[in-house]
């Protein structure tokens, strides 16, 4: 076992765990953050995608004691004081969600490119999902998604 | 070189089970408290918008908000079956189902608008914003919610519905005859790109016209449309099993690759609207369908760039090459 300290979602945590014990388990079975979803544990599809220090991870891949320290946003992060977070709304008005599965990691991965980028052309917000994968819906509405997601973040600083 | 080429493909497809199959959706409808209408029906939400568009055909005939109407689906122990996800189905089948169960209720809800408001007929009344209100003589009314306060507990209001749909046999020995019911259609034209160098295959452009009777939900066809057409892509020239000896060898997605944002380009899509007689509003589904003709098209526009027929998918930039190669 392991001691660790960090960070979710604005809240300290510290906890013992086992050296084998993967990011993602901690955050779904320990911490109780079930919004973040594993779907290959190869760190292929992206689905477990968590941003840490303001990059984003696959946390599949990551093991808990690396993130000693470190400062993790999860979807159950996105939104605050009840109203969904910009990006989660556009998703929704954008129909960009259908089964569901790939969101979180999805919008996570919209959030740090918007981060970085907060005006990207589509080619460059292609590129910034592109390690998440989706079966249902061939992407384009989550660019339109994105697109709208500047929008509503512009209009929220006004 | 980099040699440009366009293709079309079109399909038709039957929905639902066919083939003379029985093929039943079934839904029941109740008052629920406050005048909101439950909709109890095995309808299963895959992603595909059923929770959504199913609401708006109930909303359309109890002339209702969406959000207005519950649905409640996906447990076996509260609702009748409706039959799978599957086969397109959904949106013609349960659609149709839920329409019926809905008239029923307006029916039923007529009948107790008489009672409570003392009128010697049904005749006239219409159904507006919750209300249930005498056309011609507008004072007389009553909402949702109030007969909703009167028939509560044991006798709550419900109706139900159910539709099978027709569909015929084929002839066994001669495999003819009409054994879908009702089809839809639809036409892909692509521009593609092909380095004759490196065999890859690159997407420049697409239309993208997809028949659906009626769209219930235009937002949610085009995001199946898109869907469907990056299955059709990914169909068309990456995804491989490669089987070997009843093995899959590609059993994961470094290996089994499907098409990531970057892959996929942007779609005119085309929603092409003609009402289908027998179906909810005309609506009929179009999940699988949007699949079909987008491998065709990829192919046609490969041979139209450099001439070279493929028959085998996915085309790979190896099998692509080898084709170039024995076609010279």
């Amino acid at each position: 076992m392991v001691n660790i300290g960090l960070t979710v979602n604005q809240k300290l945590f510290e906890i013992s765990v086992d050296e084998n014990l993967r990011l993602i388990d901690l955050l779904r079975d320990k911490l109780g953050f079930h919004g973040t979803k594993e779907g290959c544990g190869e760190g292929e599809c992206g689905a477990c995608t968590v941003i840490m220090d303001g990059e984003t991870v696959n946390s599949c891949l990551v093991m808990a004691f690396q993130a000693n320290g470190s400062n993790i946003t999860t979807i159950e992060g996105m939104e605050k004081d009840g109203k969904l977070h910009p990006i989660q709304q556009a998703y929704i008005d954008a129909g960009a969600v259908q089964c569901g599965f790939c969101i979180p990691g999805m919008v996570l991965s919209t959030k740090a490119l918007l981060d970085k980028n907060s005006h990207p052309n589509r080619d460059e917000i292609r590129e910034g999902i592109s390690g998440n994968l989706c079966r249902c819906t061939g992407y384009n509405k989550m660019l339109d998604a994105t697109e709208m997601a500047i929008k509503y973040m512009e209009e929220e600083k006004e | 070189m980099k040699k440009i080429g366009k293709g079309i493909g079109v399909s038709f497809y039957g929905t639902g089970y066919g083939n003379g199959f029985p093929d039943v959706s079934r839904a029941i409808i109740r008052l629920l408290p406050e005048g909101k209408i439950g909709i109890y029906c095995g309808v299963t939400e895959v992603g595909q918008g059923a929770k959504t568009s199913m609401r708006q055909i109930a909303a359309e005939v109890l002339g209702l908000g969406v959000e207005d109407i519950e649905l409640v689906h996906e447990n076996t122990s509260l609702m009748p079956d409706s039959g799978t996800a599957a086969a397109t189905r959904q949106t013609y089948n349960t659609g149709n189902a839920i329409k019926i169960a809905c008239e029923n209720m307006r029916t039923e809800l007529f009948k107790k608008t008489k009672e409570a408001l003392s009128l010697n007929s049904t005749a006239g009344l219409v159904l507006e914003n919750g209300e249930i209100i005498l056309g011609f003589f507008p004072q007389k009314r009553i909402s949702f919610k109030e007969l909703a306060e009167i028939y509560k507990g044991e006798k709550i209001l419900e109706a139900s519905g159910e539709f099978t749909a027709q569909t015929t046999q084929m002839d066994e020995e001669t495999g003819q005859g009409a054994p879908y019911w009702p089809y839809t259609f639809n036409a892909c034209a692509v521009e593609v790109e092909v380095d004759t160098n490196t065999g890859i295959v690159n997407l420049l452009r697409a239309t993208f016209a997809q028949d659906a009777g009626r769209a219930v939900n235009p937002q949610l066809l085009e995001g199946q449309m898109d869907g469907g057409f990056a299955m059709g892509l990914g169909y068309a020239l990456f995804e491989d099993l490669n089987i070997e000896n009843g093995k899959m060898k590609n059993n994961k997605f470094s290996k089994y690759l499907i098409p990531t944002a970057m892959d996929m380009i942007d779609i005119k899509n085309i929603i092409v609207e003609d009402p289908e007689s027998t179906a909810p509003y005309g609506a009929k589904g179009i999940g699988e369908p949007v699949m079909i003709p987008i491998a065709p098209a990829i192919l046609n526009a490969i041979y139209d760039a450099i001439g070279v027929r493929i028959k085998e998918l996915p085309v790979t930039p190896e099998k692509l090459m080898k084709a170039i190669r024995e076609s010279a």
